[in-house]
């Protein structure tokens, strides 16, 4: 774990820890509505100021609270082209299951990779201090899963050429 | 508070936005997020739900029960509130005229029953009386100088001003007096003219106002802000100035007096904070709930063992639980025993599910 | 399985049943089926006008005239001789086989018609092999579109013939996995210094095929080019050079299709993985449950 990791984690942990807490809120613009009020961006009473927690130019972390929402969009570490088509099949193909990880966005918000969106009906059901556990881990997991396929696509394709080219004699 | 546990229970209906006592502490009104409101009864060592209330049809917001008059208001996001009375065995709700085009946030009962008011995201709030020749619950809103959702009131024992927090970062104090059922109030710290929705006072906070609280003399005002703050106005002094104490801790989305001299303030942080007047301002004095030793008995089962494989991707047991007593946040406190200066228990209620019995005996010092 | 294999699976399968059986002397059965291979080849295997004692096997391929330009039909016939016989209509290349009088090694004689694909190819490398050995230079370069939008050249010099695929990736995914591959390729020389040397250009043609009308420009098009140097050509190893080169292509996109398979089984076990650390978050309720006998037990 590089040097700078451990406090780019503890700075989003401590953030999230505070975006977190939410209450149920019904609008007070359309009448027996209870929408995530960082989504619908009707009051501007109702939103908070919107955080970047930033490891470099590329990775950082967007935390947008509200009343009863907040939307956390993250951009992960693409150093090149097959990080980022990798990180984008990713995304994808979690975006696509939104509906089981409850919290995910099914679409990021521009600029950044992936978008969870968590609402009040969320921490009600669910432990917070978990769901920050599950972002914190979730940051960790992806950068190394991205590395570790790419490593093992080189790998693959290397040994297809070598055994290929091993038949020419 | 050391050596006696915490009395709580969990009543097994999810989410409890709001809670409210009967009179005798027998019966409990619980809202559980959803658009029912339970009663429980104490019998035989457990609560029973003897009574479910859905008039409502969207989450109930705020719960209200009377001890004198017993009559329960209820009110909810499907923007009605309703008078519940006991008659015969029944629960019978009598529909509210608050004319909402919003929500209903919050309500409450005056000290002398005779009226009620409820907050609104209409930006206003409902005073709520009976007028006799319609048989008819009717309502006068105080509308101006609110400008967001109305997160909280609390009535002035005085039975007249009532103080109001809301989203637009304000905390107000309001005449809330009805000449059809109350009579000239006499002046007081706050003012000696108040006519209906005269505003007394406004105080600035950095955040939403969570919770308002007048003292039990009526002569301090409390409030709580997302801001983890909690503030004071004291009317005796000067009713125009509030001293803010800012709070490492998270914010605070309840606030009550527990005498005339200690506030206990809970909210995000899981665990109810004692607070006490000390000068012009506020002091941190304690956190309440002191992390028992182990909590969670270990179940090592071989089901369990394999359900958390399964489940959670976790070889061995994973702690979930926190070392707090409440596992999410406590969103409302009430009081359950003593008078209203010199309360000895109180109860806090959760999204966790639990509602919590706090004895404040071992504490009596501090509460001073 | 890194490696293709050179034949019909499907072909030699279905031959050895056959003549298994005829061997046997059990009666033939009738036998009608179409299948395909790579490069868009399609085979027939049935009887011919009904008779169960013979067999007709059949190769469709869509390039089989390029093939014929340089010799493909002299190779078929010094490979099959005595089987072929006039093609099916639809196909290119027929032949046939008599279940009564089959010679003693099937064996051989399978092995050999499952390779009815590679050898259909192998004219055009053997004409420019010769080429190369006869120091013969300046000759027409051949080209073969062997799929839709997806070429092969071949061309002979005194000391090389190189052999350069055109070849298509479906989206920019597969462009950048394909290059991937592709360095690995231009790398993998040193690993075996018998390999001949690879180059690949991706979006245009190399050098030697720039302004060439058929070259195609584009994004997703990819150009890998073989130098055979003689130790590839001569007689001995051409055989197996030609088994490899002729299912480059082939073996390039199946490796590649392998891989993206790889990487979507990986992301669907660490998806899981993920929402059961999610779980984690969720209190577990306290619920009876009932059997379907009526007993009730506790879940914690």
């Amino acid at each position: 774990m590089s040097a700078t990791l451990q406090p780019y984690l503890e700075a989003v942990r401590a953030t999230l820890q505070a975006a977190l807490c939410l209450e149920q809120f019904s609008s007070q613009v359309v009448e027996r509505h209870n929408k995530p009020e960082v989504e619908v961006q009707t009051s501007r009473e109702l939103l908070m100021t919107p955080v970047v927690v930033a490891r470099n130019k590329q990775e950082k972390v967007l935390i947008e609270p509200s009343v009863n929402s907040v939307r956390v969009s993250i951009a992960i570490k693409q150093s090149d082209e097959i990080e980022k088509i990798l990180c984008h099949k990713f995304t994808r193909f979690m975006c696509q299951r939104a509906d089981n990880f409850f919290v995910l966005r099914r679409k990021p918000i521009p600029g950044y990779d992936i978008s969870f969106l968590i609402t009040a009906h969320h921490t009600e059901s669910m432990y917070k201090h978990k769901l920050v556990d599950f972002l914190l881990h979730f940051m960790q997991e992806i950068d190394k899963e991205i590395s570790e396929m790419k490593l093992s696509l080189n790998a693959r394709a290397r040994v297809s050429a070598e055994e290929f080219l091993k038949r020419f004699n | 508070m050391s050596g006696t546990p915490v009395q709580h229970w969990n009543l097994g209906i999810g989410p409890i936005s709001c809670h409210a006592w009967n009179k005798d502490r027998t019966q409990v009104a619980v809202s559980a997020s959803s658009n029912e409101i339970h009663i429980f009864e104490w019998k035989n060592g457990d609560w029973i739900n003897v009574h479910t209330l859905d008039e409502h049809d969207l989450p109930v917001t705020g719960l209200d029960w009377a001890p004198n008059t017993n009559r329960i208001v209820s009110c909810s996001q499907d923007k009605n509130a309703f008078v519940w009375t006991f008659d015969r065995g029944h629960w019978k709700p009598e529909l509210v005229l608050v004319r909402f085009q919003r929500a209903a946030t919050c309500v409450k009962w005056s000290p002398l029953e005779n009226k009620f008011a409820v907050g609104s995201g209409s930006k206003l709030v409902s005073i709520c009386y009976y007028e006799k020749e319609n048989d008819w619950w009717v309502s006068k809103q105080i509308k101006k100088p609110i400008r967001s959702t109305v997160n909280c009131i609390d009535w002035h024992p005085n039975n007249v001003l009532l103080a109001v927090g809301a989203c637009d970062f304000k905390t107000r104090v309001f005449s809330a007096w009805i000449k059809e059922v109350d009579d000239k109030p006499s002046p007081n710290p706050w003012g000696s003219k108040m006519p209906f929705s005269q505003l007394m006072g406004e105080y600035n906070a950095s955040g939403w106002v969570h919770q308002v609280a007048f003292s039990p003399s009526g002569c301090r005002l409390a409030y709580v802000s997302h801001d983890s703050s909690i503030s004071l106005v004291d009317a005796n002094q000067d009713n125009t100035v509030s001293h803010t104490l800012r709070t490492t801790h998270l914010p605070f989305t309840s606030v009550r007096w527990l005498t005339e001299n200690s506030i206990v303030a809970a909210g995000h942080e899981y665990s109810p904070i004692l607070f006490t007047v000390q000068g012009n301002g506020l002091k941190e004095v304690c956190v309440l709930d002191v992390p028992s030793a182990n909590k969670t008995a270990s179940v090592n089962s071989a089901l369990q063992m394999f359900k958390n494989i399964d489940k959670n991707a976790a070889s061995e047991k994973i702690d979930v639980q926190l070392k707090t007593l409440h596992q999410n946040r406590i969103t409302q406190i009430m009081p359950h025993s003593g008078q209203p200066n010199n309360i000895l228990k109180f109860t806090t209620c959760g999204t966790d599910g639990l509602i919590a019995l706090w004895d404040l005996k071992n504490n009596s010092a501090m509460v001073r | 399985m890194i490696l293709l294999e050179q034949n019909n699976r499907i072909i030699s399968e279905l031959l050895e049943l056959k003549f298994n059986n005829a061997k046997e002397g059990g009666k033939p059965d009738s036998v009608n089926s179409n299948f395909a291979d790579f490069d868009g080849v399609l085979y027939h295997i049935s009887n011919p006008g009904g008779d169960k004692t013979k067999l007709l096997l059949s190769i469709s391929l869509k390039f089989y005239k390029d093939l014929q330009e340089h010799g493909a039909d002299a190779l078929i016939r010094r490979e099959y001789g005595p089987y072929m016989t006039s093609p099916e209509p639809g196909y290119n290349v027929s032949l046939l086989f008599d279940l009564n009088s089959l010679p003693q090694d099937t064996g051989a004689l399978i092995h050999k018609a499952s390779m009815l694909k590679r050898n259909c190819f192998a004219s055009v490398f053997e004409k420019y092999f010769e080429f190369q050995e006869a120091g013969e230079e300046g000759q027409k370069r051949a080209v073969i579109n062997y799929r839709e939008d997806e070429t092969m050249y071949i061309e002979a010099k005194a000391d090389r013939v190189t052999v350069i695929f055109s070849t298509i990736f479906k989206d920019q995914d597969d462009v950048i996995i394909g290059k991937v591959f592709l360095q690995e390729f231009r790398e993998g020389r040193k690993a075996s210094q018998t390999a001949p040397s690879v180059l690949y250009s991706l979006g245009e043609p190399p050098l030697e095929l720039k302004g060439l009308p058929g070259a195609r420009i584009g994004d997703n098009v990819g150009y890998i080019t073989f130098v055979l140097f003689p130790r590839h050509t001569n007689k001995k190893t051409r055989d197996n050079t030609i088994d490899l080169i002729h299912s480059f292509r082939d073996y390039l996109h199946y490796h590649i299709k392998c891989s993206k398979a790889y990487l979507h089984s990986r992301m669907r076990a660490k998806t899981t993985d993920f929402l059961k650390v999610l779980n984690r978050a969720k209190p577990e309720v306290k619920g009876e449950k009932k059997t379907f006998s009526g007993r009730t037990f506790q879940t914690s």
